[in-house]
């Protein structure tokens, strides 16, 4: 093998945590390789869509219907999905996956340097011991083996570093962080949060925490008020692998990027008990490759992290890489979420507002903390929403025709106000991801299997939501038009975690308390796959600083010699 | 890494403004399979039923800007639900293609008849406003106007006329402001996403 392939550190997947993998590494002095097995997205260059217009676009931003119905079939369900962004989603026709008969799971995916860091929502939140304190509390799943004060400082590190804006609230059960300033609540969410509070002191509602600048940093500019993040910021005035990790990787030296590469094993060697290197698949020339490493680290998003584990199966470990525990693959979890309720909101028709805030508002979680007062759930959720006035849009809900319909148009509409429910999901063993045997990927590689369902405990949370979440807007002084009690399907809330869970007992857990294997030293699984518990808030900021902590300690564990 | 300024941003956007023809009619028409090339007495009658959904005004009609093309190629790609099979309803089974989806435009001739393109403008627009109010109120066989209807509606306020002159277009907002106090002149932004996604 040519000797350039030989690396202190391989790095799968250039998404959220991967970049940040790269970055902690390559800055400690280590020589990193990063895959990622999509194309190659530059920063400022190729975002071909940022500045057009809806006529400068062949389908006015709305793109072609039958197209996405025949190869966009489950992406075009993502709300950021557009003409604009469907060049940083997945083509699903050519990247299938199968489900159980009784799944129901939308799996979003953005195969690109960069992956989903660059259409992701943004939302950063800390977890607290509730979140990491509920399995051990309730039964479910396999106890956390680490607590708040563990990951607080790479909190602090994380958000001080990719910039995140949000109010300080002083909650125990949503920790405040290092916040460049909030963006304003509009009018009326600032009305709905006084008058909530006046009624519920404990229920708080506050603007989005978001990795959007409000404050230059870096190099980086300020958030513009655009909200088209998801076509790609070149301001970089928001977090993504290629506005902040990358470069500060790329400046240390250290670092090779290979795009275009789809890791299809990691190479085991039972000898020393250690993962050696990689292999992958140019997905333009259909070779293959491989590289040697002293670390690996995989951040290829929590199912694609998984899928390799578990088709890196081997004579010595013939259930997948890492899997002693027969564990690998199961626990895995998304937020259940809905609309809980859409009100009208009168009272404000004298105001409006300018710009397009990149966040919206949250009502952290309230339920099931000293008080154990959920009705049949033993766990948290959260509100993510806001007010919003309607527009031309709802123009297509109305009869009218002719000049007096056309400037009834032309105002804003009224104010709206709709509080989107988070349900904390449990860990189940029978929601897992499995290699499928029959069938394989345009690599030739078997296809992920999911089966996942909702139980019992998100549709009672989800039930609670509405009834709460009406009474709110309704004690707020607003008009209840709907609101849904189910779940979307699995997938919906875009925040799919677990399969490679950490845990104190190697004989029920796949990782320890550094994100490491409990079987292989020197593999470390730092996305979404290690996730123990889901907690009721967005994980990404979570994800990020337990990467940070765990390359932290996989570089003392180098340089000690211990690996 | 370079810091982008909004100047610059604005700048690059003038370009791509600059290179991207309008696309006024009949080119957005290039987009759609020669078999479905619509006939001239198709395009004029997409065209005036979208001026009689959104005339001019004081800004132009959605005719004038090529909405009524943009519908019938919005038609043949299936947006705004169109290809989903439609209700049964033996009203609209002779318009049902062989995949199961309505022919929108040519249900559209037949509801309003061959004589409505020739009527005087004050009865076009009442046999319209008629066939428009039945939808809405839950009358099956009008039902499918909506969908045509939402189609004007969405090439007319993605036009820049509709998006820029009827409405306000600002790509670089640069701030955003909470409390702004609405007057006269206050009119919507075609790039509040948002409003768009979910008002």
């Amino acid at each position: 093998m040519d000797e350039s392939m030989n690396f202190d550190a391989i790095v799968v997947g250039s998404g959220i945590t991967g970049g940040w993998a790269a970055k902690e590494l390559t800055e400690a002095g280590l020589k990193v390789l990063l895959l990622e097995r999509g194309r190659k997205i530059e920063h400022q260059v190729d975002y071909e869509t940022e500045v057009k217009a809806p006529w400068d676009m062949p389908f006015r931003g709305e793109g072609d219907a039958d197209l996405y119905a025949r190869e966009y079939a489950v992406q075009r369900l993502n709300r950021h999905f557009t003409e604009f962004t469907q060049g940083h989603f997945v083509n699903d026709a050519q990247n299938p996956y199968q489900t159980g008969a009784d799944t129901a799971f939308t799996w979003f995916r953005s195969y690109q340097l960069g992956g989903r860091s660059l259409t992701w929502g943004r939302q950063c939140y800390r977890w607290s011991d509730y979140d990491f304190g509920a399995n051990k509390r309730d039964g479910h799943g396999t106890d956390w083996p680490i607590r708040y004060a563990d990951i607080a400082p790479w909190y602090d590190k994380v958000e001080e570093f990719i910039g995140v804006s949000g109010a300080a609230e002083g909650l125990p059960q949503l920790p405040d962080g290092k916040f460049q300033p909030p963006f304003a609540l509009n009018v009326v969410e600032q009305a709905v949060r006084e008058r909530i509070m006046a009624q519920w002191p404990e229920r708080r509602l506050t603007i989005g925490r978001t990795a959007n600048l409000t404050a230059e940093k870096d190099g980086r500019g300020l958030c513009q008020s655009r909200s088209i993040c998801a076509r790609g910021c070149s301001y970089g005035a928001y977090f993504s692998t290629q506005s902040s990790t990358l470069p500060a990787a790329q400046a240390t030296g250290n670092l090779t990027l290979i795009t275009d590469a789809a890791v299809e094993h990691v190479d085991y060697d039972p000898k020393t008990r250690k993962v050696t290197g990689v292999r992958w698949i140019d997905s333009k020339t259909k070779t293959r490759h491989q590289a040697t490493a002293r670390l690996i680290f995989l951040n290829a998003g929590a199912f694609n992290s998984v899928h390799l584990l578990l088709n890196s199966a081997s004579e010595a470990m013939p259930g997948g890489l890492a899997n002693s525990s027969g564990v690998l693959g199961t626990h895995i979890m998304d937020h259940a979420n809905t609309l809980s309720a859409a009100a009208i909101m009168p009272g404000f028709e004298a105001w409006t507002s300018f710009g397009n805030r990149p966040t919206g508002a949250v009502i952290p979680r309230y339920r099931n903390m000293e008080t154990m007062d959920g009705v049949g759930h033993t766990r948290g959720f959260s509100f993510q929403g806001g007010a919003l006035q309607s527009t031309w849009t709802a123009g297509k809900r109305e009869a009218g025709i002719g000049a007096d319909y056309k400037n009834s148009l032309r105002k804003p509409g009224p104010w709206r106000m709709v509080l989107v429910g988070f349900a904390d999901c449990v860990p189940r063993a029978t929601n897992r991801l499995t290699l499928d045997r029959t069938k394989v990927d345009p690599n030739g590689i078997p296809q992920l299997h999911i089966d996942f369902a909702f139980g019992a405990e998100e549709n009672a949370a989800l039930a609670q939501a509405k009834a709460d979440a009406a009474e709110m807007l309704t004690k707020a002084g607003g008009h209840v038009m709907f609101g849904f009690d189910r779940p979307g399907p699995g997938g919906t809330a875009i925040h799919e975690m677990g399969g490679a869970r950490m845990g104190n007992d190697p004989a029920t857990s796949v990782l320890n308390k550094w994100s490491q294997s409990h079987d292989v030293a020197n593999l470390f699984v730092t996305d979404g796959a290690q996730m123990s518990s889901s907690a009721c808030q967005n994980p990404s900021l979570t994800y990020m600083a337990l990467t940070a902590r765990a390359a932290a300690h996989a570089v003392s564990l180098l340089k000690s010699s211990a690996l | 890494m370079t810091g982008w300024s909004r100047r610059s941003f604005l700048g690059a956007a003038a370009l791509v403004a600059l290179q991207a023809a309008v696309p006024g009619g009949a080119a957005v028409l290039g987009k759609l399979d020669p078999k479905d090339a619509p006939s001239p007495r198709r395009r004029k009658f997409m065209r005036m039923v979208a001026d009689h959904v959104i005339p001019a005004t004081d800004t132009p009609g959605a005719g004038a800007v090529g909405t009524g093309d943009f519908v019938l190629v919005a038609l043949a790609h299936g947006l705004e639900g169109t290809r989903r099979p439609p209700a049964a309803n033996p009203a609209l089974a002779p318009f049902v293609r062989a995949d199961g989806s309505l022919d929108h435009a040519a249900w559209l001739e037949a509801k309003l008849g061959p004589k409505w393109l020739t009527l005087p403008p004050v009865r076009r627009h009442d046999a319209l406003a008629a066939l428009d109010a039945a939808a809405f109120k839950g009358d099956a066989s009008a039902a499918p106007w909506r969908a045509i209807k939402g189609l004007i509606l969405t090439g007319y306020y993605t036009s820049e006329v509709g998006g820029s002159k009827e409405l306000n277009y600002e790509l670089v907002p640069g701030r955003f402001d909470p409390k702004v106090p609405v007057t006269a002149e206050t009119r919507a932004y075609s790039s509040d996403w948002t409003a768009v996604d979910f008002g």
